[in-house]
């Protein structure tokens, strides 16, 4: 088989031709550091290689699998972790240089849980400096470059995994997302990726940005690809004190395809806000393609949603700076200067500001859980835009010239603030052929619903079968 | 620089030397500025009645069964 067709295979093409010993899991490993060695210097997707020790790795998995010792669908298989997951004995960056000698002790539960289920560790993926921004900009490792088009933004905080997915140099990445680090990427990059609800996935040996809008969660080519890795990497963990003991399910369980009798509702603030034209036309006809699937689709009004965006900022602006405080003052001056500057204005909002941010949450959540009454999922974009030319700060949008951190995070952020589970994958693509997500979100702990309607969508169009033109 | 915030530039000057920040550093100039664009943005918030309404406990997931 030809190494780039190795490349974009999923995790249940893969994991059949291992059991099958048609393809082992040193030739999958090879193909991939091939791939990597081609694209790295134009994507720049990592900020650690570890080809030895995947090399060792994918050997050490053969041997296991000939002797018939199969650990699973991840056995063998590549993946990349963000440069936030705590790996033991590699350094941890957080995408600064500072940070460039720091090599933890132990390993995150994400990390450690995927080490279990047989994946290969690929190499640590670049990021937005401290996961604190949305572009997936880096001065200290370098930008990352969208595979669609390499003067173009991967969107961020996780771009390195949104990059390094789409291209083919891993089938699978961890990321993390605190206002859209996993969406935004993924809807940019072309790929499917899942903000899991709050407290699913262990956080254990993740540096932290704003600790109550921190999720981390899976990036891969397909939604089956993501429910792999939930599976892999979801349930309770008692080192994480936010981490919630629920059952968790067999997430590949609920992709049956049957999605009639569902009912989605579409808010109509969603459309208040500045949005593309082109990607709202896009968005709104795969809206109508669930519609035909059987989905039930409905406007509903979601008053909070305007509000939940300056709480989430106040809740993340307070926190990021309470974790980052002492770098703040002994590193000040090395910090990117946006970045120094969202940071150090967290020392500026009263503690009263960040109190009535949290109970502004409360009723945000409480309004949302009522709209799950009426609806099983609330859909729509998960970008107004699509990705554009690296250092822009500001876009025109629909006649309003808007900053780009607030267009990008316009509907992401409001599924941190409530912690409920929200998904993107690709459902068309602009004129100029670059990616547009679609966001489908669900009630907390039901990722097996948002799941089971984005496989539906995904399984019944072919915008999850594109290649990026590398 | 007209005032947006609550608090003037001699105070932001005092507090950031509170906070361990240097208030001779050039770059407070544009911190000042920075906060001047931000601050007032997050402060729509005041406007919403929160009466009877608790803070989320921050580190507190929303379970399913409050549905």
């Amino acid at each position: 088989m030809n190494p780039v067709e190795i490349c974009y295979l999923g995790v249940g093409e893969l994991s059949r031709l291992i059991q099958r010993k048609e393809v082992s899991p040193v030739e999958i490993v090879e193909a991939h550091m091939a791939r990597i060695t081609s694209l790295e210097p134009k994507l720049n997707s990592f900020i650690t290689l570890l080809s030895d020790q995947a090399l060792a790795d994918a050997r050490e998995a053969e041997k296991e699998i000939l002797e018939n010792r199969y650990l699973g669908p991840l056995h063998g298989i590549p993946f990349g972790l963000k440069d936030l997951f705590y790996v033991k004995g590699v350094r941890n960056t957080s995408g600064m240089k500072i940070f460039d000698r720091f090599v933890p002790d132990f390993d995150s539960t994400v990390g450690l849980r995927l080490k279990r289920a047989g994946a290969v560790l690929m190499g640590k993926l670049n990021l937005h400096p401290l996961a604190y921004g949305a572009t997936g900009e880096n001065p200290d490792y370098g930008n990352m470059h969208n595979p669609w088009n390499l003067g173009l933004i991967t969107g961020g905080s996780s771009g390195g995994s949104g990059s390094a997915v789409a291209s083919g140099q891993c089938t699978l990445s961890m990321g993390t997302d605190t206002g859209g680090s996993i969406r935004i990427p993924s809807a940019l990059c072309g790929i499917v990726g899942l903000k899991p609800t709050y407290g699913r996935v262990s956080r254990y040996g993740l540096a932290p940005l704003a600790w109550s809008l921190d999720h981390p969660g899976p990036m891969a080519r397909t939604v089956e690809d993501c429910a792999l890795l939930m599976n892999a990497t979801a349930g309770f963990d008692p080192r994480d004190p936010t981490s919630v003991n629920v059952s968790t399910p067999d997430f590949t369980k609920a992709l049956t395809g049957k999605v009639r009798g569902l009912r989605a509702g579409v808010p109509k603030e969603y459309f208040e806000v500045p949005i593309d034209p082109a990607v709202k036309k896009k968005v709104l006809k795969a809206i109508d393609h669930l519609r035909e699937l059987g989905v039930s689709v409905s406007e509903v009004s979601w008053p909070m949603y305007r509000h939940s965006v300056a709480a989430a900022n106040t809740i993340q602006i307070v926190e990021a700076a309470a974790y980052h405080s002492k770098l703040i003052r002994t590193h000040g001056s090395s910090l990117d200067p946006t970045i120094r500057l969202r940071l150090e204005s967290g020392f500026f909002i009263p503690a009263v500001d960040y109190i009535q941010a949290q109970r502004v949450r409360t009723l945000f959540a409480d309004q949302t859980l009522s709209l799950f009454k009426k609806v099983d999922l609330l859909v729509g974009p998960t970008l107004p835009v699509t990705a554009f030319k690296i250092g822009t700060t500001e876009k025109e949008v629909a006649g309003n010239v808007v900053n780009i951190i607030p267009l990008l995070t316009q509907y992401t952020r409001s599924f941190n603030l409530n912690g409920f589970p929200a998904i993107t994958l690709p459902c068309g693509f602009s004129e100029d052929s670059l990616p547009i997500g679609l966001q489908i979100a669900g009630r907390p702990f039901d990722e097996a619903t948002v799941l089971r309607a984005a496989h539906a969508y995904e399984q019944s169009t072919e915008w999850h079968r594109r290649r990026p033109p590398l | 620089m007209e005032e947006k915030i609550w608090f003037s530039k001699q105070i932001f000057l005092k507090m950031s030397e509170a906070y361990g920040l240097d208030p001779r550093d050039p770059h407070m100039e544009e911190l000042y500025a920075y906060l001047q664009n931000v601050l007032p943005g997050l402060k729509v918030l005041e406007k919403l009645d929160v009466a009877d309404v608790e803070p989320r406990v921050p580190l507190h997931p929303v379970q399913e069964e409050s549905l």
